[in-house]
Order: structure tokens, then sequence, then C-alpha cells
């Protein structure tokens, strides 16, 4: 029972059918009409947000060079770990920084979100060049082009014989910073969204001011975000089939089926999240 | 090179063990409410039985789904169970005693809709994903709201996101100390994706045997329930938690002790202390 | 001025228990193959390498030190709630992770192992017996560091997440830093000491790791040795200068100006832009090509 079929192998990028299309639109249309019936404009004005972030974490797990098992033998370039969990820790550890500047503002809190995934990413990624460099010896090298489209470095003599490259060129280390930014402001976003919904709503129902239920709403919004995070980053995750180099691979070219996928997965998510306190005490 | 999914063949019908799981696990998680029935809490440990019910029939789900060869690993289709999962529990807990249905219908919309994603949009074009999707989130929303309604006697919101601290010899009700306050609800999250993946992650293989696959899965099962067992002392009477954690204690030894024999059964040798058994004619 | 001062203190100190928990994640991880080596600590009995490897495979490094530290964190948290002083209640928490984390490693060496029965590859059960333990007294330093860590975060410097959450996001960060770092080291240098110096390992190489050691045959233990000389610091430093900046750029800065922190953060990820480029360059300087181009060939 090994193997029975698995994802078709041709060499172009498969667009989605005409149905996903049609159903990815339709389901997008009723999340957010129900949003608006359910929560008015503010039930609306979160859901296009946590779209949005969905979206980005998407798009930002395309960025990140992960080169899975072979990076950990320096046969393939990239960052030696699952590519979804990378994108998670990037995107989580932005969530902690937008979430603490969250009473500062909307602007500053987002700004606080994607510069601390960016971080996050920045430091990973000199690590990973500098045990490349100084524990291993080996130079970076992409397998997937000849010249970095940045330096202009040129590839094919510092790749060592029998492998597809190895290390992190510098392409990949902004790849993995834009990523982690995209992540972790996705992420923050998803979470800011929610926390408002539910900081509005909570101490209504169960009339009590805003203090103290404040920890309730923290904790359901941050586990949220980190669910609907994981599901995005999964999804992207199966789009690029495990491993990527960066934003000059060209599986890059495939993240509008990405995007796509989590911008209607993440608005049926969403809808339940945000409809979630509506039904509280009516049963 | 990665290591290729192989699985064995033969045992229980998938299907036989969905119908035990869903209804198992279902029927289980209702006997907590024997909680509010009675006005007792002795009956709080139904609820990871619950889970361990759920994680048997996910981790045969796994099984199927991984056989297909994802292109990225085992581990991710447990964080997206669990992500679509938690969504959809928390959203049943809002609606009383119909909780674990709604529980299940929520999560098995946002299953279909990633899977409908993952196949036509992303396209995997895997003939069981969608099927596998609806049940892993189906699982992971059981799975949370077993372990959660462990954690405090009852699987209704209001009763996760209220507690109580006694201050100065005085109980007082709090939002703070509760399962959803205190983001315990982000430990069981945890335990839920790790647990579900790990019993086909661990025995992937080509002399994986489906019985030593699903023992792995009730230990992981009652393994989980151990800890929460003892989180549960902060919200339930000392009694109940105490009867809780004896039965996943049981539990636990019992299919541990049970998981290493069948191992010993499947072994090539077992071997103590031994040097390396080269093969015949040599490597 | 002095709510600053005491800032830094913490901020100082959260990062040298990040450094600690960084160092321990990784060479707890090689000590097991935990991670992506694990995929030839499983690939080489296949190719007919039968060896005495620890064969750890926990799902990723990320998710599982995520369910680790947030269930260390978790509960301290119950405990915690139940009027047990902090450091006891993180004590006791670790204790319990750890517990469950050396159950799921014993597990998941038997069922790998007895997965490959096909390929003659034996289960060596002194290897649980010397290794599950060496594995879980490192966990336990990281996961404990880690969620002293996140209480400080909490308690000093007044993050609004709930323990047990903070500890499910470090714990993701801190096996996604030590799994990106540590492991290469281990994968190329360790399990295939005996390839060239220098260079990737060529593909049809896989499987072929080193089983035999000075004296004897390697095990587990030997690698932890090797991977706390370079790896395992390394994921430290790594993960050691993430906690630390993004709370350093907070507490200092955002007293001057809300926007402070954010500006300080780009400013340090264009520095560690420098830095990468700086060691990629003088990479290419000093080791040179592996096939010097024709034209330069003199």
């Amino acid at each position: 029972m090994s193997a029975l079929g698995g994802p078709a192998q041709t060499g172009g990028v498969q667009p989605p059918t005409g149905m996903g299309l049609v159903l990815s639109i339709v389901l997008i249309i009723v999340a957010l009409a129900l949003a608006f019936f359910l929560v008015q404009m503010a039930g609306l004005i979160a859901l296009v947000g946590i779209i949005v972030g969905g979206v980005l974490i998407a798009f930002g797990v395309h960025f990140v060079p992960v080169g899975g098992a072979p990076a950990a033998m320096g046969q393939a370039p990239g960052i030696a770990t699952g590519v979804a969990m990378l994108a998670a820790g990037a995107g989580l550890a932005g969530l902690f920084g937008g979430a603490w500047a969250a009473p500062f503002g909307f602007a500053v809190a987002l700004a606080g979100g994607a510069v601390g995934g960016g971080l996050l990413m920045a430091i990973t990624c000199t690590m990973v060049n500098v045990i490349y460099v100084f524990g291993m010896g080996i130079p970076a090298a992409s397998g997937k082009v000849a010249k970095d489209p940045i330096t202009g470095d040129t590839f094919p003599e510092y790749k060592s014989q029998g492998t597809e490259g190895h290390g992190l060129p510098f392409i990949s280390w902004v790849g993995g910073v834009i990523g982690g930014a995209l992540g972790g402001l996705g992420g923050t976003l998803i979470y800011l969204e929610l926390l408002d919904i539910y900081q509005a709503q909570l101490p209504v129902i169960l009339n009590v001011t805003v203090e103290q239920i404040a920890s309730v709403a923290i904790s359901l919004a941050g586990i949220f975000a980190v669910g609907m995070f994981l599901m995005n980053a999964v999804l992207a995750a199966y789009n690029i089939t495990g491993t990527i180099e960066g934003p000059h691979d060209p599986k890059f070219k495939r993240f509008p089926r990405a995007v796509i996928a989590a911008a209607a997965a993440s608005a049926v998510a969403g809808i339940f999240a945000i409809a979630l306190l509506g039904l509280v005490g009516v049963f | 090179m990665s290591v290729k999914i192989e699985v064995g063949a033969g045992g229980i019908p998938h299907n036989q063990i969905l119908i035990y799981g869903l209804v198992g696990s279902l029927v289980l998680i209702y006997l907590t409410y024997l909680n509010t029935i009675t006005g007792t809490q002795y009956f709080a440990f139904f609820g990871g039985l619950a889970a361990v019910v759920a994680l048997l029939w996910g981790t045969d789900t796994i099984k199927h789904l991984c056989s297909y060869g994802l292109g990225t690993g085992v581990p991710s289709a447990g964080m997206i169970a669990l992500g679509s999962g938690v969504v959809g529990a928390l959203f049943g807990a809002t609606t009383g005693i119909l909780a674990p249905i709604v529980a299940i219908i929520v999560a098995a919309i946002i299953g279909a809709v990633a899977g409908l994603m993952a196949n036509n949009v992303v396209r995997m074009d895997i003939p069981v994903m969608i099927v596998s999707l609806i049940e892993l989130a189906i699982v992971g929303a059981m799975t949370v709201l077993g372990l959660a309604a462990m954690a405090c006697g009852t699987f209704e919101f209001l009763g996760m996101i209220t507690g109580t601290v006694v201050i100065l010899g005085f109980a007082v009700q709090t939002y703070e100390a509760s399962v959803i306050g205190g983001s315990i609800i982000a430990v069981i999250f945890m335990l839920g994706a790790i647990a579900i993946q790990h019993s086909f992650n661990a025995c992937l293989g080509p002399g994986e045997q489906q019985d030593r696959t699903l023992m792995l899965a009730a230990e992981c099962g009652f393994l989980s329930m151990i800890p929460v067992a003892i989180i549960s002392f902060a919200f339930i009477a000392f009694l109940p938690a105490l009867v809780a954690l004896l039965v996943s204690v049981i539990g636990w030894i019992y299919t541990y002790v049970q998981y290493i024999a069948l191992s010993k059964r499947d072994a090539y040798a077992w071997l103590d202390a031994k040097p390396i058994l080269e093969p015949k004619g040599g490597a | 001025m002095e709510e600053i001062v005491f800032g830094i203190g913490i901020t100082a100190l959260a990062g040298a228990l990040a450094t600690v928990a960084g160092a321990a994640e990784d060479t707890e991880s090689d000590i097991g193959s935990q991670g992506d080596p694990n995929s030839q600590v499983q690939l080489a009995p296949q190719m007919g390498y039968i060896h005495r490897i620890f064969n750890k495979a926990v799902a990723g490094e990320p998710p599982a030190y995520g369910l680790w530290v947030a269930l260390g964190a978790g509960l301290a948290w119950a405990f915690m709630a139940m009027q047990i002083n902090p450091i006891l209640a993180i004590v006791l928490g670790s204790a319990l992770a750890v517990f469950v984390q050396g159950v799921y490693a014993t597990t998941a060496y038997l069922g790998r192992t007895a997965s490959l029965a096909k390929f003659g590859q034996p289960v060596y059960i002194d290897i649980l017996k010397s290794m599950t333990t060496v594995t879980m007294a490192h966990a336990f330093v990281a996961i404990f560091t880690t969620v002293a860590m996140c209480h400080l975060m909490i308690s000093a410097l007044g993050h609004p997440f709930p323990l047990p959450l903070l500890g499910l996001v470090w714990g993701i960060a801190l096996g996604a830093a030590g799994s990106a770092t540590g492991n290469p080291f281990y994968g190329k240098e360790r399990q295939y000491q005996e390839q060239k110096f220098g260079a990737g390992v060529p593909i049809s190489a896989s499987g072929n790791i080193v089983r035999y050691a000075e004296a004897g045959q390697r095990n587990s233990l030997d690698n932890g040795f090797f991977s706390a000389k370079l790896g395992g610091p390394a994921s430290g430093i790594c993960f050691g200068l993430i906690v630390f900046f993004e709370l350093w750029r907070t507490v200092v800065f955002e007293e001057l100006n809300i926007w402070g922190p954010i500006i300080v953060g780009i400013i340090v990820i264009l520095v560690f832009a420098i830095i990468d480029r700086y060691i990629e360059v003088w990479a290419r300087k000093t080791f040179g090509p592996y096939t010097a181009p024709e034209e330069a060939s003199s």
C-alpha cells in the first residue's frame, strides 16, 4: 500500500481548477456577507483583516528558504527544517512582538509584528551561514539559479560535486527576512482583529469590565491566530511540496494557488472565530 | 534523499475505525455531561477517553493520507488538523449541550474547505485528501473539546472561561484562572497536535503494523491525559481530579507495556548491549 | 530611568536563559537524531548499514519543542494557580514535561526500529536505557530555562500573553532556531565525517553514515559530545540573540517613541544583513571555487 498516486509530477505549474476558483470566490463572499449580517461593519472589517492576514502568511511562506532533510547534509540550499514549522517560528515570534505593542495602536503593533518575525529570520539565517562557513567550510551556492539576482555572485563553480548546492546565498537570506516579516505581519493582523471583536463583545455578554476578561480575549485571539497561522502555513507548504530556495526558485511562481487557497480557508475559519460569541447564552 | 513513506497492509478496515471513532468519542464526551446532571465532577475523565478514541481514529486517517506522499512531513498533517479543529471545538463549545455535535459539524466544514482548496486550487490531486482533512479536523475538534472538558469538568464555554481563586480563604470567581483565560487551551492544542501524528510518524516504515500503530495512538492519548489530569487539580475538586489522574496513569501503563510487547514481536531482534549485527554478505 | 535599568537587567537575564536553552535544545536533539538528520539514521539500515544510533523521531523539532515548553508552562501555570511558589512550580512543571518527552522518545525509537525489521536492524534496548535519560536531562535544561524566561517576560516586563501561550510561541521559536542552526553541523560534519571536509555530502553517499567510533562502535552520546562543541553553542547564541534583541529594542526604545522599537529592529536586521554578506564574501574569497573556471586556470 505504498505511494498509490500522489501529486502529479508534471513539469509546469498546474492552474487551479475552475470549480476550485469559483468555490473559493463563493466561499469568501458568503463569509463576508455572514460577517456583515452577524456583527455588522466591525465584523466585515475584521473578516477582511483575517483574510488579508491569511494571504500574507501563505505568501510569506514562499519566501522562506527551506531545504528540509537534504539541507542538513549540505546537499541542498536552505535551512534544515520543515517549511511550515520555520515559518511558524518566525510568525509567532512576530505575534509576540505585535501583541506586546498592541496598546500603542494598530499600525505600531503591525509593524512590531513584522519586525519581530523579520528579526528572528535575520538572526537565524545569519547563524546558518556562520555554521556552514566556519563549522563546515562550505561556501553558499544556489542550485536553482546560476547567478544571485541581488549581488551578482556566480554559483556553479562554488557548488560541490554531487549536490544541488548548499548554504544560504544572499538572495535566500533576503527571502527569509521578507518571509518572516510577512508571517509576523499576517499573524499579528489576525490576532488584532479577533482581539478587537472579543474585547468589544465579551464585556457586554458577561456584564463585566474589559480588564476582567482581558486574559480570556487575549487567549482566544492568540490561540485562533496560532491555529489559523498553522493552517495557512501547511496549505502553503503543500503548494511548494516541501522545499524551496527563496524568491528566485522556480517554485516561487506557484504562489497564486496558495494565496487563493489561504484566502478561502481563512475566510471560513475566520467567520466561525468572529461569530464565536454570537451563541453564548442562547442555549 | 527523503525517506519513502511505506505502511503495512491489512488490519481493521478504515471505515470501521471511522465509525467506532466518531460514535465512541461522541458518546464518551457526552458522558462528561453527567457532571452537570448529577452535580459532581467525577465524570470529567470521560473527556480524556473521548480524546483517546478520537486519536485512534485520527492516526488511521493520517496513515491513509500520508501513504500518498505529501511532499512535506507527517507532522504538518497534525498541525492542520488541530489548527482547524480548535476553531470548531471552541465554536461548538458556545452552544451548550449541543457542543460536541456542533463542534463536529463546524470542524467538518472547515476541514472540507481546506481539503477542497488543497485538491482543487493547490492541485495536490490526492483522492482521499478532502475526506481525510474533514476527518482530521473532526478528530482535532474532539481532542480539544475532550481534553478541555477533562480539565474543567464541562464542555460548555462559560465553564471554560470561569474559574475560582482562593484569596485569604474566600473563593472568588475570576476569568483569569480558567481553561481559556489561562491559555491551557494552548497546551491542549499542542498535546493534540503531537499526539495525533506521533504514532504514525514513529511507526512508519516497511514493517508498519496496524495493531502496533494503534496501540501507540492509545498510549499517546493516555499520556496526554496525564498532564491534563494534573492541570485539572487547579480547576476541579481534589478527588475527581485524582480519579482522572488514576484512570490516565493506569491506561497509560497498560498501553505502554502492550506497545513494548508489540514492538518486541515486530522487531528483527531484541538485543541488550550487543554489537552491530552486520548483514550477511557485508555492508 | 530606573524602570529602564530594571528592564535591561531582565532582558539580559532572559537572553542568557535563552542562550542556555538553545545550546541544550540542539545537543538534546542531536543525541536523539531528531529533526532532519533523522532521515539519514532512518535510511542507513535500508542501505545495509546497521547502526547503534538513537533514532528519536518525535515530529520536527519546532512542534516537539512547542509541546514540551507549552506543557512545562501550562503545568507551571496550574501549580502557581494552586498557590505554589513560582520557582518550585516551574521546576515541577518542567520535570513533568520532561517525563512526557522521555516517553515520546522511547516510543519513537521502538516504533521506527521495529518497522525496519525487514532490513535486519535490531532494537538495542541498552540505547534506550542509557540515552533516553541523557536527552531528558538536556531537555529539562532547555524547558526549564525557556519557561523561566517566559515567566520573566510576563511578571517583570508585562507581556499580555498568559504563560502557556507564551510557552507555545517561544517553544516553537526555540525549535526553529535550534534545528536551523544545529542540524547541518550534526548532519554533515558528524554523520558524514568520512566525507570530504568543505564540501556537501554527495547524494550518492546517502545512508553511509559513520557507525564506528575511535574505539568500538559509535553511539549517540558521542554525537552529543561532538554537538556540544559548536552546533549547540551556536544554536544557543542564535536563540539568545533573538530573545535579547526582541526584548531589548522594546524595553529600551519604547520610552523614547512608540516607533522606536521598530526603527531599531530594522537597523538590527540591516546590521545582520551586512554581517551575513561579509561572511558569504569571506567564504567565497578564502575557500575559492571548487573547480576553477577555464579563463582563471593559470
